[in-house]
């Protein structure tokens, strides 16, 4: 939990940073403010992610960094809407939870060249992710080897059924000595 | 020895009754001594139930992955299973641990992985038997392809999984990636104990349902 707070911090913090530099760069080219759109913005590890930007200008390509998450760079293409750039990379599957600042920097030869925007996104494990960061080992992603789910207990003899049966069997025991009890006294039946 | 007709009529009912108990008790009698003397082991999969070649898919398409939810109930039809589930973490060998054999009526689901209907692959486990007798997955080596798994989810919801194979695995040599590892749609894995049985080292193998999200509701 500490460490994913402290991710949280300082890609805040960078996101801050990035904005500042950036606000003025776009202000002083009159293009519209785009930051960079992360989809989904909350993975798990292992997911592909998809990035928009519209920072870039018409025809605008980039390059995208996602190396604080551990996916290295890939690149944004002019897609089919008009004006927006957009790429994909994968969380890698050991990526650990926390905010990640996923970074793109426009490329061309246009006013936008060089111009940087940020996107956050957030890494879980799962729904229960607090629960086992609490953990002070690491756990693998899955267990590993066979599970211990029976004892043979439903392969052995079982008493109860067993008692009942030699119960019922004493009164079926019972119920004939009186049969043939009355048999030999001569009643008819 | 002189009677009464009244006497005589009241006497040869009491005689018929009890000659219908004598005889229920003796049937009944025998067949708890038999059913609790006999010794059979709990149902296998065959190998007609085993992955299909060509990657085991059931006839049925994938349906859209659920947002994650922890699920509270499992329910099998086919086999009578109806069954809380509770979270489930890693022994300290690193295997999935078990509910608390105690309560034979109750499953577990790995909570550190992925929830049931979600993308990737959710691991359910339970008791085939605990020391008094069979538990809640005791017929899971019965069920057959095409079967339904339902999975109550705490958001409400209820994933609808269709059984793709069922398969028994030695304890060595468990495939690790094939039952645990990732999957591009939601599946499904229930697993209880199975295989060959010995008194040292009890149940040997595993037997594993595959299964995968083909619908909610």
């Amino acid at each position: 939990m500490r460490t994913a707070r402290k991710l949280t911090a300082s890609a805040a913090l960078a996101v801050t940073s990035a904005g500042l530099l950036a606000a003025p760069a776009a202000a002083a080219n009159a293009a519209p403010v785009g930051g960079l759109e992360v989809s989904p913005s909350t993975v798990t590890p292992g997911t592909t992610v998809t990035v928009r930007t519209t920072a870039c200008g018409a025809d605008g390509s980039a390059t995208g960094d996602a190396s604080a998450v551990g996916a290295g760079t890939f690149a944004l293409a002019p897609g089919k809407r008009p004006e927006a750039a957009s790429g994909r990379f994968e969380v890698p599957p050991s990526a650990q939870p926390g905010t990640y600042e996923i970074v793109a920097r426009c490329a061309g030869s246009g006013p936008d060249d060089g111009k940087q925007v940020a996107g956050d996104l957030s890494v879980t494990l799962t729904s229960t992710a607090s629960a086992r960061e609490e953990q002070p080992v690491p756990v693998p992603v899955h267990p590993r080897g066979h599970v211990k789910t029976g004892v043979g207990g439903a392969l052995g003899p079982d008493p109860v059924k067993t008692a009942a049966g030699v119960a019922v069997l004493a009164v079926a025991a019972a119920g004939g000595t009186w049969l043939l009890h009355r048999r030999a006294r001569g009643d008819r039946i | 020895m002189r009677r009464t007709h009244r006497t005589q009529r009241r006497g040869r009912f009491g005689t018929s009754v009890i000659a219908t108990v004598t005889a229920l008790a003796l049937s009944s009698g025998a067949w708890l001594v038999y059913e609790g003397t006999a010794t059979r082991p709990p149902p296998q999969p065959s190998a007609s139930q085993a992955a299909a070649p060509g990657h085991g898919r059931a006839g049925l398409t994938a349906a859209a992955p659920l947002p994650p939810s922890p699920p509270d109930r499992i329910r099998i039809p086919a086999i009578d299973v109806d069954a809380p589930l509770m979270g489930l973490g890693l022994t300290h060998q690193g295997s999935l641990d078990v509910p608390p054999s105690r309560h034979k009526n109750l499953a577990g689901w790995y909570e550190a992985g992925t929830t049931p209907g979600e993308r990737g692959t959710a691991i359910v486990a339970g008791h085939v038997d605990n020391a008094e007798g069979p538990a809640v997955f005791y017929r899971l080596g019965g069920l057959a392809k095409g079967r339904v798994i339902e999975v109550e989810r705490r958001d409400g919801g209820v994933a609808l999984f269709t059984v793709d194979a069922v398969e028994v695995y030695d304890a060595k040599g468990f495939p690790d990636e094939k039952v645990y590892g990732a999957a591009a749609r939601p599946e499904l894995r229930v697993i209880t104990c199975g295989g060959a049985y010995s008194k040292e080292t009890g149940y040997q193998g595993n037997v594993v349902v595959f299964a995968h999200l083909t619908g909610a509701r």
